[in-house]
């Protein structure tokens, strides 16, 4: 039997998520007085995850699957998405303290020098035009407040 | 005929040069407001009651229904263009129209979303002038049961979303109406899934989880390779920026699909545009000569859904002007906004003020002629996106997504959540997961849920209220139909396969 | 010595003048933006009722500064409350409540700001409410209701909001007086709410006269009874509930302004007196009268009363109607 690994993981990760919620589920009330209970749909939710998992871990494989025949689904590009990703969740945790325009321009900075290898001048140019530029178009022209930091902007 | 001469008092009031200005105003301020992920036309329309009521009220509702039915052309541009729905009901646009811009016809992509949206819109127009009395009357006698059976008919949608695996697409659903039951249950109060956060009482907002998974987690996937996804080849010439008088051809169903689908959709109050957007898009497919293209750029598969979505703003204004019943949350204010001004939306309100409901109308004419005739131009020039280098393009991305995030509540919750949303959206791309199936049980798991235990309620319990009543019964065996497809197919599938083993 | 001595008094006088200063404090004026919180979305009642006022407060003069509308909603009034909660000191932030931000952390674990973690500012209007059915229903009074409801019980149905919402607790504080039972079925938006009784789905709801208002005068609904202690000055004709021989507390729905915690005493007399003179104004008076609602004006210690009051109420009513009720 082929195993697509990726499909195996998946089908593993949502079956026990499939268990958590069929646990949580049966904590609520299943049936109340007037009809089904807070409980009913999530316990029905959890048990269609774990069998349709089960059916993923053992879907054969469709034609289409053999692209990648062989190479594992998360490959070593991952790291740079996965990086990518880790500095936008920086960015936010940062947007309550330094505010957004510059959480935004470290952001910009980040990308641009440490994912594309440009300059860091360069990143710092467009970091700042981008800045600018919603700082313009959002608070000036359409009145929507962005976080600020400490120092008011 | 009482209509014509209801029409022509409209137009007199619409053509007036203050009218017609504020039309203009408000449709250009609706699309900008569409393409912006995130900042949605009821919060600009709260955000610009004050503003109105220095105007004349017939003014202020033609220049703030513009903002409303303008946000739906908007919609679609950074669907198509980006991957990135401007709104919930642009998500199904993306499907078909992100494909399409791939191939290098961003344009007429552009171009047939713009053009459906305006036959929609004015299909729309002409059943709210024409039918919308009666059309109000029967729109009461859906009750839960019928509104149940609606939604599972939307559900069964995700047949047509499901690409390679229905398996998937199904797990994607089922992920979809979890994050739908976070929150407090109506009818116990009691809270599910929280983890003891207050933010998450009222639930998940729809807009960090689509633009999460839509945005953020395009721009990851992108991330991967150096040097970003290649740039979209944009065709040369105005042949290749505008739909071809084949493409209008090709569409003829889907117009007449969109249109009729999201005006009925709109008329019900709490179905919304996406719900219609999801079942024009199944329709189409569903009746179509060649099912298995759409998904990879296929041209009515745009312009279904974005007709479905301007017919719907047409249609919720039907129980909203007949009955003064608002239908979801940008009509809610739409009525706080006549409120505000002193009148007092209900069935009278067409007869006491005629020059504000048939001028009403007649501005929507001239908002969907004025849309189609800025929107198109706008074409080419808004293809130009694509042309932008990836170090400015997906900075500005993720730019505006905070943005538009945020600024829905003002709060950085939402914004933490469309992080984790994006982690997710690039996974579920990963590994072949189909976003739009789990957008699709986000958005009706709330309505599926509350409809079956309102209905369980009205009977007492027993089931069979669900398909004794004639509407709900009909959209059930229509859902069963479509669900017992791809049992049909695999089935097919298999005794192939068996044939073709021993042969 | 003497240069000791000096000193002191120098710096004595300076505390004291320091001292006193802060006793003769300017009053508080705001010098940014309003914030103006409710706990529903836009469109919704408390939104709609804080923009309005916001609009007259400006137009009148009554404040210098701009209010601006800021929607926090979820988990019914949590969301709001606990942001108040977080703006503890800001005197730029108000909240506009409902009977709501009282009920809710009552029943609600995760919701643990209560209306006296807030600042009682003033309570602006009480909102009634009424019993409406559909014109061509056979019910002509509560009396016809009630002996419908008994002869078949839990076949006749009400809809309205939340369980825990006015709308059903006055449910249960009737079935119990009178002993008829009939279902309801929540529904979240009040338009549905509506269309299900215009549509035949339901029998009956209750609903604010505001809102049933254009419905009556097309003919399409009619009020059996309303929930006041005294007739309503729009519904001369219709008994209130007590008058048709049910006995039952009526439930408030109060409308008024809270400020975060621990607000200065300045602040508190700022906005005590803007809502003061507010509530004199032409302007609020006709809006009232346009929207039917009662005047409920009350401010100061009194209000805190109504708030410890209301808590006990609803606590027990919703312990009688089987509620969870965590607080």
């Amino acid at each position: 039997m082929n195993w697509n690994k990726g499909n195996l993981i998946s089908a593993l990760c949502l079956g026990a998520f499939g268990i958590y919620v069929i646990s949580v589920a049966a904590k609520l009330a299943y049936v109340s007085e007037v009809g089904p209970g807070p409980g009913f749909f999530p316990l029905w939710l959890g048990i269609g995850l774990v069998l349709f998992g089960a059916g993923l871990a053992f879907a054969p494989r469709t034609p289409a699957g053999t692209r990648e025949a062989g190479k594992s689904t998360i490959s070593q590009t991952a790291g740079r998405a996965l990086a990518g990703w880790s500095a936008l969740m920086v960015a936010v945790a940062l947007l309550g303290r330094i505010g957004f325009l510059l959480s935004f321009v470290v952001l910009t900075i980040f990308l641009v020098v440490v994912l594309d290898r440009r300059p860091a001048l360069f990143a710092v140019g467009i970091g700042i035009g981008l800045a600018v530029a919603f700082q313009l178009v959002f608070v000036v022209a359409l009145d929507v407040s962005l976080p600020k930091g400490f120092w008011g902007f | 005929m009482d209509a014509l001469d209801n029409l022509l008092l409209g137009f007199s009031v619409a053509l007036t040069p203050i009218n017609l200005f504020w039309c203009l105003l408000g449709v250009v301020l609706g699309t900008m407001v569409g393409v912006l992920p995130g900042l949605g036309p009821a919060a600009t329309i709260a955000m610009l009651l004050p503003l109105t009521l220095k105007m004349d009220h017939t003014t202020a509702i033609i220049a703030l229904a513009g903002i409303f039915y303008g946000a739906r052309y908007g919609g679609s541009t950074t669907s198509i263009l980006l991957n990135i729905p401007g709104e919930s009901s642009s998500v199904v646009t993306c499907l078909d129209g992100y494909q399409m811009a791939r191939q290098g016809r961003a344009g007429p992509a552009l171009g047939i979303s713009a053009i459906a949206s305006f036959v929609a819109g004015t299909i729309g127009v002409l059943g709210l002038m024409l039918v919308a009395p009666p059309l109000a009357r029967f729109a009461l006698r859906f009750a839960p049961p019928e509104y149940f059976a609606l939604m599972v008919l939307g559900l069964a949608m995700v047949v047509f979303l499901a690409g390679d695996s229905m398996v998937k697409a199904i797990l994607a659903m089922l992920v979809g109406l979890w994050l739908a039951t976070i929150g407090t249950d109506l009818f116990t109060a009691e809270s599910r899934f929280t983890f003891g956060q207050v933010k998450l009482l009222g639930g998940v907002d729809f807009i960090s989880a689509t633009v999460g998974i839509f945005a953020i987690g395009e721009v990851l996937v992108n991330l991967e390779s150096r040097g970003g996804a290649e740039i979209f080849k944009l065709g040369k010439g105005l042949r290749n920026l505008l739909p071809t008088l084949r493409d209008l051809k090709d569409c003829r169903f889907a117009f007449l699909n969109g249109s009729i689908v999201g005006f009925l959709v709109g008329a019900l109050p709490g179905a919304g545009a996406t719900v219609a957007s999801f079942l024009s898009y199944g329709l189409e497919k569903a009746f179509s000569r060649h099912p298995e293209k759409f998904g990879t750029g296929v041209i009515e598969g745009v312009a279904a859904p974005e007709g479905a979505n301007n017919a719907d703003a047409s249609g919720a204004l039907v129980p909203l002007l007949t009955l003064g019943i608002p239908g979801g949350n940008t009509t809610a204010i739409l009525l706080g906004g006549l409120i505000l001004w002193g009148y007092k939306p209900g069935p009278l309100l067409i007869q006491e003020h005629p020059e504000l409901f048939w001028g009403l109308v007649a501005s929507m004419y001239i908002g969907n002629v004025l849309l189609l005739v800025l929107n198109l131009p706008l074409v080419p020039l808004f293809a130009q996106i694509l042309r932008l280098p990836y170090y400015v393009l997906y900075p500005l991305i993720l730019g505006i997504s905070i943005v538009g995030v945020y600024s829905v509540n003002n709060s950085l919750f939402d914004v933490w959540m469309m992080g984790l949303f994006g982690l997710l959206g690039y996974l579920m791309r990963k590994l072949e997961f189909p976003a739009a199936a789990l957008i699709l049980g986000l958005v009706l798991g709330d309505s599926l849920e509350r409809a079956l235990r309102q209905s369980l309620m009205m009977s007492q319990g027993d089931i069979a209220i669900l398909v004794t009543r004639p509407i709900s019964g009909i959209l059930l065996f229509f859902a069963a139909v479509i669900l017992c497809l791809p049992v049909v197919r695999a089935v097919r599938y298999w005794r192939v396969e068996a044939i073709e083993r021993e042969g | 010595m003497k240069h000791r001595a000096m000193l002191a008094a120098i710096i004595i006088a300076g505390l004291m003048a320091l001292s006193g200063e802060h006793a003769w404090s300017q009053e508080f004026k705001p010098s940014r933006q309003i914030e103006a919180v409710v706990h529903t979305g836009p469109g919704g009642g408390s939104d709609i009722f804080a923009r309005a006022i916001a609009e007259m407060l400006q137009k009148e003069k009554l404040i210098t500064q701009r209010m601006q509308v800021v929607n926090k909603s979820g988990g019914g009034s949590a969301v709001a409350m606990s942001y108040l909660a977080e703006k503890k000191g800001e005197p730029h932030t108000i909240g506009f409540f409902t009977g709501v931000w009282v009920t809710n952390p009552l029943t609600t674990k995760e919701a643990m700001v209560t209306v006296k973690d807030l600042t009682p500012i003033v309570r602006l209007v009480l909102e009634p409410a009424v019993i409406a059915v559909k014109t061509d229903s056979p019910y002509k009074n509560m009396k016809d209701f009630i002996e419908a409801a008994k002869k078949s019980p839990n076949q006749l149905r009400q809809s309205g909001g939340s369980v825990t919402g006015r709308d059903n607790l006055m449910r249960l504080l009737i079935q119990k007086a009178t002993g008829a039972q009939w279902t309801y079925i929540s529904f979240p938006s009040g338009g549905e709410r509506l269309s299900n009784l215009l549509g035949g789905h339901v029998q009956m709801m209750v609903i604010e006269p505001q809102e049933a208002g254009e419905h009556i005068r097309a003919g399409n609904l009619r009020v059996i009874a309303s929930l006041t202690e005294k007739r309503l000055a729009s519904l001369p004709n219709v008994p209130t509930i007590k008058e048709q021989g049910i006995d039952v507390t009526i439930i408030p729905q109060a409308r008024g302004i809270l400020a975060p915690p621990a607000a200065s005493k300045e602040v508190v007399q700022y906005w005590q007196s803007v809502f003061d003179r507010f509530a004199k104004s032409a302007g609020w008076k006709q809006y009232m009268e346009q929207n039917q609602f009662e005047d409920g004006y009350l401010q100061g210690p009194a209000l805190g009363k109504f708030f410890d009051e209301l808590t006990v109420l609803m606590r027990n009513v919703l312990k009688e109607a089987g509620a969870k009720v965590v607080r």
